[in-house]
């Protein structure tokens, strides 16, 4: 078993991992020939199947296992995220599975060349620094660790070469430090993963593409404040004194947390709904104007045919452009909380097209920006309709 | 009975303020030894394994500075404790911050009230703030004997300096749940690396901190002259109290040690400020000759499970405290001074005690894409339940030998509020 990647775009891969980090702590993993897919499944809440193309975060890829060349890991998202924060400076940075001590890891190998601040006297003419593998290989790992390893030097020993010798007229000197991350993480058999399945939903009602996420993020959170505000003096109303402030702070971090229930709503016709409800309160907002993309008949079981009798289609008929009518709302209830936590997505800037089941189920499918406009990396994310 | 007064500049205010911040990281209570001619904070952890001590030279670091011990002739000295998160109320940040110019002070008066005549004993802190305001603390302290952790710098054949900033860089890329530094030399490469040993299995092993490697060209130091090959284990929470305060005053940091499981020390200077840190440490060094006649039990690092209880005893007897003497060999190295750092401007960046942010903070644009908190959004509350806050009006004195550090900081958040809501609601 055998992977190892550079790392292409380190900004991307940070914010990618932080956006999936805010909805679960472990993610699956699942690297093979042609994509990198990671799937969070968390206890409750949202899930995420990301597919990425290799590009999007990688260059110079190699995989290798026993398995028609798949390997399924269990990563935990927070250790990863950290790890890759301290690339986001780098000159260079690679990734691969080794073992230590029995334990599988990823081992991120991070160069960050920068002038040198100093003020001190002293200069050497030696800047290289050369790659460290802390780790004792063993097992079917160890051919892939000392591989790497012996790339590894090549390209220090090149950068050093180069670029020292320019920089060191021009600024002074040039520091090279290298850092090792290793993040622990645990190989799943096939078997392991061959029990999840991505969820299956029927057609949809509405598609709608979001407007921007950080006006539809400010909005939603907004509104959940108020529901969670609502909620408080609702029970704190006995008495405001000191105790009685702190259990309401423990009830709001224990399960009886106050429900924080958004009600999403989207018609055919450009519009989008946003609101909340409390015994005290109604609010909404309404987007107009937002575009309802064509379904690609070859994307569509049953072709031409299939898009006549498409749900949308249907769902076309009703409703108006300008967000008035009653008619026509394909409307989904979720928790204000979880959908923040979706919105964490935005930071990676792709387009986001939402698709509603009516009472059922929301769908986001999350388009990466990409340059070459074939191989598309895609988050689709599950949000299910909570019951009225 | 002592005389005991001296004033702070602002700058100099600001500097005892980051003083204190980084002794409490070592212990709840800070010792203050006061000498004819400077003063000195120190702190003891309470496993014994760190030592931190911060002197301030008399003529030079005060605007003024009159020290008269009662008795004990040149060699005299009053020596006291404090709770730190009391004093720390009192040197808040940005003391010299020149954007609050009117509420800045003007100068800082301290004085001892340490009179038998005088039905209270204590430490009195005037703040006197420009505009006429006159802030006064008085903090009570209990008398006690100082100790100072003893090292040898004659044995140290190990040494090495660099620019604080450099470590400042390093330590931001260690996890912070980390425990252990392994500080290891080889083919003119420092690596530095940050661990948890801890044996852990199944599902468990995810949790597991990120290990850390930071390697660096000797090159980047400004001096180095250390055997390679050694293994130099330290707890990576001192180290990077240690860095983040010498950060505070842009200078060079330098270590000195034998050889693992003997003391190792760190210290840096500036501006009338002598600041040494001595710990203890763990490691490995089979593969070095011994560079004494010592013969020390080979420990193997790799196996050091949980670096304070396994090695506390051991610990103890070594640093258990010296005579509260300092060695001659100690008051003079004190007087070496780097003459360039002499004049440096104050650093007006106020440490930031919260351990959680010695990661690299992320970029605010990526901020605000995290998911609302809103189980800490208090905003309807009002009121700010800090400890900072809540100490500051009730001082109070813990025996660090019976606290454990965690415990305290329990017991401070559990403080109650000085106020209660049901009296202030006439405010909303």
């Amino acid at each position: 078993m055998r992977f190892k990647a550079s790392i292409q775009n380190i900004s991307t891969f940070t914010k990618f991992t932080a956006s999936l980090n805010s909805l679960g702590p472990l993610a699956w993993v699942k690297l093979s020939k042609d994509q990198v897919c990671f799937t969070i499944i968390p206890e409750q809440g949202t899930q995420v199947w990301a597919v990425l193309s290799i590009d999007t975060i990688f260059d110079s890829y190699t995989i290798q296992s026993a398995a028609q060349n798949v390997i399924n890991l269990e990563v935990p998202l927070t250790s990863l995220h950290r790890a890759l924060k301290s690339a986001l400076q780098a000159s260079s940075a690679s990734i691969r599975l080794t073992k230590k001590d029995n334990v599988p890891l990823l081992a991120l190998t991070i160069v960050t060349t920068s002038t040198s601040i100093s003020n001190s006297g002293t200069t050497s003419s030696s800047t290289t620094t050369t790659a460290t593998t802390t780790a004792p290989h063993g097992g079917a790992l160890s051919t892939s660790g000392a591989d790497n390893n012996h790339n590894h030097d090549d390209g220090f020993g090149f950068d050093g070469g180069t670029s020292s010798s320019s920089f060191e007229c021009a600024f002074g000197r040039e520091r090279e430090t290298v850092v090792t991350q290793e993040v622990p993480v645990r190989v799943l058999s096939p078997e392991t993963v061959a029990g999840l399945h991505e969820p299956r939903c029927r057609e949809p009602d509405v598609h709608i593409l979001l407007p921007p996420l950080l006006q539809l993020k400010g909005i939603s959170d907004r509104f959940t404040k108020l529901a969670l505000v609502g909620a408080k003096s609702g029970t704190g109303a006995g008495g405001l004194g000191g105790t009685a402030v702190a259990a309401a702070a423990a009830a709001s971090s224990s399960s009886s947390m106050p429900r924080t229930r958004l009600e999403m709503a989207a018609n055919m016709h450009g519009c989008l709904r946003l609101s909340i409800r409390t015994d005290a309160m109604s609010i909404s907002s309404v987007w107009t104007g937002l575009s309802n993309p064509e379904l690609d008949p070859a994307q569509v079981t049953g072709g031409e045919e299939g898009i006549r009798d498409h749900p949308s289609t249907k769902m076309k008929e009703l409703g108006s452009a300008d967000g008035r009518s009653e008619e026509g709302w394909a409307t989904v209830r979720i928790d204000g909380r979880d959908w923040g936590k979706v919105m964490s997505v935005g930071r990676l800037g792709g387009r986001v097209i939402a698709c509603f089941c009516h009472e059922h189920a929301l769908i986001l499918y999350v388009y990466l920006p990409n340059d070459n406009g074939l191989d598309e990396s895609v988050l689709t994310y599950y949000v299910s309709s909570y019951s009225a | 009975m002592v005389t005991l007064n001296f004033t702070f500049t602002p700058e100099a205010a600001s500097k005892v303020h980051d003083i204190l911040v980084c002794l409490a990281k070592f212990s709840d209570s800070v010792s203050i030894e006061a000498r004819r001619d400077r003063l000195t904070f120190t702190a003891l952890n309470s496993s014994k394994s760190a030592y931190a001590s911060f002197a301030l030279e008399g003529n030079k670091f005060f605007s003024q500075y009159e020290c008269l011990p009662g008795n004990g002739g040149a060699e005299g000295r009053f020596t006291c404790s404090m709770y730190s998160k009391a004093l720390l109320s009192v040197f808040k940040g940005r003391l010299d911050d020149a954007r609050g110019k009117d509420t800045a002070i003007d100068h800082c008066d301290v004085s001892v009230q340490d009179r038998p005549d005088q039905t209270e004993c204590r430490f009195v802190i005037k703040m006197v703030c420009k505009q006429g305001v006159t802030k006064t603390y008085k903090l009570t302290y209990e008398s006690v004997e100082v100790m100072h952790a003893l090292f040898d710098k004659n044995m140290a054949n190990n040494k090495w300096s660099i620019q604080s900033a450099l470590l400042k860089e390093y330590i931001e890329y260690f996890s912070p749940k980390t425990e252990q530094l392994d500080i290891y030399a080889e083919d003119s490469r420092v690596i530095f690396t940050s661990y948890t040993e801890k044996i852990m299995s199944g599902k468990e092993i995810l949790k597991h901190p990120l290990h850390t490697a930071v390697a660096v060209n000797t090159s980047d130091f400004r001096e180095f002259s250390a055997q390679e090959k050694m293994h130099i284990i330290i707890s990576v929470k001192d180290f990077k109290a240690i860095v983040i305060h010498a950060d505070t005053l842009k200078t060079n940091l330098k270590a000195y040690y034998s050889y693992p499981t003997r003391p190792l020390q760190f210290s840096y200077a500036s501006d009338g400020m002598y600041c040494e840190f001595t710990l203890m440490t763990a490691g490995d060094h089979s593969e070095v000759p011994t560079p004494s006649a010592t013969v020390m039990p080979t420990r193997a690092s790799t196996r050091v499970q949980s670096a304070v209880s396994e090695r506390s005893g051991s610990r103890n007897e070594r640093l258990e405290m010296p005579p509260p003497t300092v060695p001659a060999s100690r008051a003079s190295t004190r007087r070496v001074r780097n003459p360039s750092l002499a004049k440096r401007a104050p650093s007006s960046r106020p440490a930031d005690p919260d351990p959680e942010s010695l990661f690299i903070p992320a970029d605010e644009e990526d901020n605000r894409w995290d998911p609302v908190n809103y189980r800490n959004d208090e905003e309807t509350l009002g009121w700010d339940a800090s400890a900072d806050d809540g100490i500051g009006i009730h001082p109070t004195f813990r025996d660090s030998g019976s606290l454990t550090r965690s415990e305290s900081q329990d017991s401070a958040e559990a403080l109650p509020p000085t106020q209660r809501i049901s009296q202030i609601q006439g405010l909303w």
